[in-house]
């Protein structure tokens, strides 16, 4: 579906990636394990545009895309579910979904059975569909920020950090509803996630980062089984 | 580490570039009056430490403090006014014509300073726009005490040691009465009130949650500049012997903004850098006759376009090459929280809070007690009322009603920055670091108490520092580091105040697995040491782990209470919050 080549990416002086390759294929869910400054959220935003490599390419269906607008990534059919929730507050829930479609032409009709699907799927929105974004709950706006990704009906959905700050019952819906898209719709997902248990568990693989770096590859289960990932990420063992 | 420490500073005695800056400050001033030998030089030289000191004041107001001021012409008008009406129409001296001028400079910015201080952005903008269009037409039309356009003739300069009958002479006066002013603006800032003003001006909240009175000290920063301003106007108005309303209107207003903003708005340096600038780039412009105010413009636009730190950012960039971090003195304590209460005793009760916001009720009438020694978690699903509790407790919300007895005494109705003083502390959900202060200044502003001396504030925030193994990163610049540091940085700035009580408001959000473990740690670490703890988490293998007691939430009340293994088997906690209780709990 989609690839990335010997990625270089820079904040300023600062290396972010230096030369990542990984290839997410159709239909697949992927999940990116690494700490907190590995470069996974630069990854992310390295493929839906927000950033432009220095060195190295992204390939969609083998065509560059890596000098492209995220606006026009957005256009062909991925979308970002960016971490820390960046909801427009000054608009409704309602009107924050409604934004979400907007990278494509549709129905009227086909918006509201859209809408009814992600009200289905996190009740509490449809209860506050009138509130405006920065009157919700941290949890509320993670919440409008998946459903809002879920709007474009993407090919590729890349989310960074679905999980963060919700309450276990909403963390277990949404890996459930990630696992249903992936189905039903036959969504493309690259999943950045701290919960890796929960992450791995949907996925079908993940590659895990160090400092810019991928370290690692494989099959869900075998890095499940890897002792190095499960002391790091899943918590198989107390720390020094 | 400490030895290693040690060694540098021995390897490497050093003069603080503060004094070092001082030393050449007065070299330049000595010599400046003898490069200008023109009279029509030598008064530009005069104009330009006026608009110096004039634009030291913004220094204050908007570079350390972040908020706007448009006034400043106003201020600078204000002592011009007073020296040149006392010196030839009241008959006063000069010295005492001054001591007026800034006493009415003084009112005006507390007028102003006070009037405003719950206003930001372009509401503070336009406020100060309008408070110095209001001065320019009392300037020009009181006709009968400030002479109106006409203006005011024949001022007298001021009696010294030496008469200051010439040009030259009193250019040295005025450069004097520049390098002080800058002198002390460099010194403010980081004194605990400039460390308190920059604070503000990162992120207000957060100033004012731990501790900084942010009404007070934006006060005191509008009258800082004020007076700063009128002393600009009264060597001004002795300089020139001349004044009349155009020299204060609000162009000037503008001119002495985009002087701060090209000099370098965070420094006293880049503001005489500005200054300086400003005043003879149109000089040196004027042969190009029409077209000079063009270039003057394109030229501003781009030093605000390409160098958004002015001119003295990018000096400092070049300079940070040679700079070498100030060496630190490890804590002469370990750090001291918890307070010296009795184990058990009964530190926070709740009773029947309410916060209704319009229509929707986020917490409706929740009562619980914390205990001293105790890591109480607060959990429930999204929107529950969590963070509005949170919010309550540290009085950033008001409460609609109900009560809050925080060690035997009410809080309710207290600033956020006296419930810190009472020995509350907290963190917050999204952090709220000063991005763009050091590690070490921002675990300054958290340690810092109106009683004791700026010693033990030092010594509290090293403490804080070495606790959360933060030693090797003091003099980065926090927006630098990674967030796993950020939020270790926000941890210890709450510990430094020395807290009785610490709310965490989802401590363990966006950490690894690794980096949880290594939380649970130092929170265990810290209750061992008798802290207080009330954390909203919703990572349940965590707060399974260290929480001793829970009270859980829903729609605004209270569904369950007990230990924390009570209340994660409790069904109506399992159908509500933690649905797979296997999956939620990682067993």
């Amino acid at each position: 579906m989609f690839e990335v080549r010997d990625v270089h990416v820079a904040y300023g002086s600062v290396t972010a990636l230096c030369g990542i390759s990984l290839e997410v294929r159709e239909g697949e869910i992927v999940c990116l394990l690494g700490a907190n400054g590995a470069g996974k959220s630069t990854t992310l935003r390295t493929v839906s545009g927000l950033l432009h490599p220095l060195r190295g390419e992204v390939l969609l269906r083998g065509h560059p895309i890596h000098r492209l607008s995220a606006e026009a990534i957005a256009k062909r059919g991925i979308s970002h579910v960016p971490e820390g929730r960046r909801i427009f507050p000054g608009l409704t829930v309602r009107e924050n979904l409604v934004l979400g479609a907007s990278n494509r032409p549709m129905r009227r009709q086909e918006l509201e059975d859209d809408m009814t699907q992600v009200f289905h799927i996190f009740p509490d929105l449809e209860r506050l569909k009138h509130a405006l974004g920065w009157t919700l709950s941290g949890g509320q706006q993670q919440m409008l920020a998946i459903a809002r990704g879920l709007m474009a009906r993407p090919q590729v959905l890349l989310m960074d950090e679905p999980s963060l700050g919700l309450a276990p019952i909403l963390v277990q819906e949404v890996f459930r509803v990630i696992k249903e898209i992936n189905v039903k719709r036959g969504t493309t997902l690259l999943l950045v996630e701290q919960n890796a248990s929960m992450a791995l568990s949907v996925s079908h693989r993940g590659y895990v980062m160090e400092t810019g770096r991928i370290v690692l590859a494989g099959t869900a289960q075998d890095l499940l089984r890897d002792p190095q990932v499960r002391d790091a990420y899943l918590g198989g063992r107390k720390t020094g | 580490m400490t030895t290693q420490r040690a060694k540098k500073s021995a390897a490497f005695p050093r003069v603080k570039p503060g004094y070092l800056a001082l030393a050449l400050g007065v070299v330049v001033v000595a010599l400046l009056p003898l490069l200008f030998t023109s009279r029509y030089t030598t008064n530009l030289l005069i104009l330009g430490a006026a608009w110096g000191i004039a634009t030291l004041g913004l220094v204050v107001v908007l570079g350390y403090t972040g908020q706007i001021s448009l006034a400043q012409a106003a201020f600078y008008g204000l002592g011009a006014y007073a020296v040149a009406l006392g010196t030839t129409r009241w008959g006063v001296s000069w010295w005492l014509a001054l001591v007026l001028g800034l006493l009415a400079a003084i009112l005006a910015g507390a007028v102003l300073g006070s009037t405003t201080r719950k206003l930001g952005g372009h509401y503070l903008a336009m406020v100060t726009i309008c408070f110095q269009i209001i001065y320019t037409l009392i300037n020009t039309n009181w006709i009968a005490v400030t002479g109106g356009p006409d203006g005011i003739s024949n001022i007298k300069r001021p009696p010294f040691l030496v008469p200051l009958n010439t040009a030259q002479r009193y250019a040295w006066f005025a450069l004097v009465a520049l390098l002080l002013v800058a002198a002390l603006v460099w010194w403010i800032r980081d004194t605990a009130l400039g460390r308190a003003m920059r604070a503000i001006r990162e992120n207000e909240l957060a100033a004012e949650a731990l501790g900084v009175d942010t009404r007070r000290v934006k006060v005191i920063a509008f009258i800082l500049s004020a007076v700063i301003a009128a002393l600009g106007g009264a060597i001004y108005a002795s300089g020139y012997l001349y004044i009349s309303p155009d020299s204060f209107n609000f162009d000037h207003a503008v001119a002495f903004l985009a002087m701060v903003l090209v000099g370098g708005s965070d420094s006293a340096l880049g503001a005489i850098l500005g200054a300086t600038l400003l005043t003879f780039l149109p000089e040196w412009l004027r042969d190009l006759k029409r077209i000079y105010l063009v270039i003057y413009g394109c030229a501003i636009i781009l030093v605000i376009v390409f160098m958004p730190e002015g001119l003295w950012g990018y000096v400092k960039l070049l300079g940070r090459r040679f700079a070498r971090p100030m060496v630190l003195p490890p804590a002469r304590g370990a750090l001291r929280v918890g307070g010296r209460g009795k184990a058990g005793e009964e530190i926070l009760r709740v009773e029947h809070l309410v916060k209704h916001f319009g229509g929707v009720k986020a917490v409706d009438g929740v009562d619980f007690t914390v205990r001293r020694g105790e890591i109480h978690a607060l959990i429930g699903p999204n929107g529950s009322g969590k963070t509005t509790i949170i919010n309550l407790l540290s009085g950033l919300y008001v409460p609609t009603a109900g009560r809050i007895h925080f060690l035997g005494r009410d809080i309710v109705g207290l600033r956020p920055n006296r419930i810190a003083h009472t020995g509350m502390a907290r963190s917050f959900q999204n952090l709220r670091l000063f991005r763009e202060l050091t590690v070490w200044e921002n675990v300054l502003v958290g340690a810092q108490r109106e009683e004791g001396s700026e010693g033990e504030t030092r010594d509290r925030a090293m403490a804080a520092i070495e606790f959360a193994g933060l030693p090797d990163r003091v003099h980065e610049i926090c927006r630098n580091l990674p967030y796993g540091h950020q939020k270790l940085v926000e941890l210890a700035r709450a510990l430094a105040g020395e807290p009785d009580l610490l709310l965490l408001d989802e401590p363990g959000a966006g950490l690894n697995q690794t980096e949880k473990q290594e939380l649970i740690q130092l929170l265990k670490r810290l209750n061992d040491m008798g802290l207080t703890i009330l954390i909203v988490e919703h990572d349940m293998s965590l707060v399974s782990r260290v929480a001793t007691c829970a009270t859980v939430l829903n729609f605004g009340e209270k569904i369950a209470e007990g230990t924390a293994d009570q209340v994660l088997r409790h069904p109506a906690v399992v159908e509500a919050y933690l649905g797979d209780r296997e999956v939620a709990l990682g067993v």
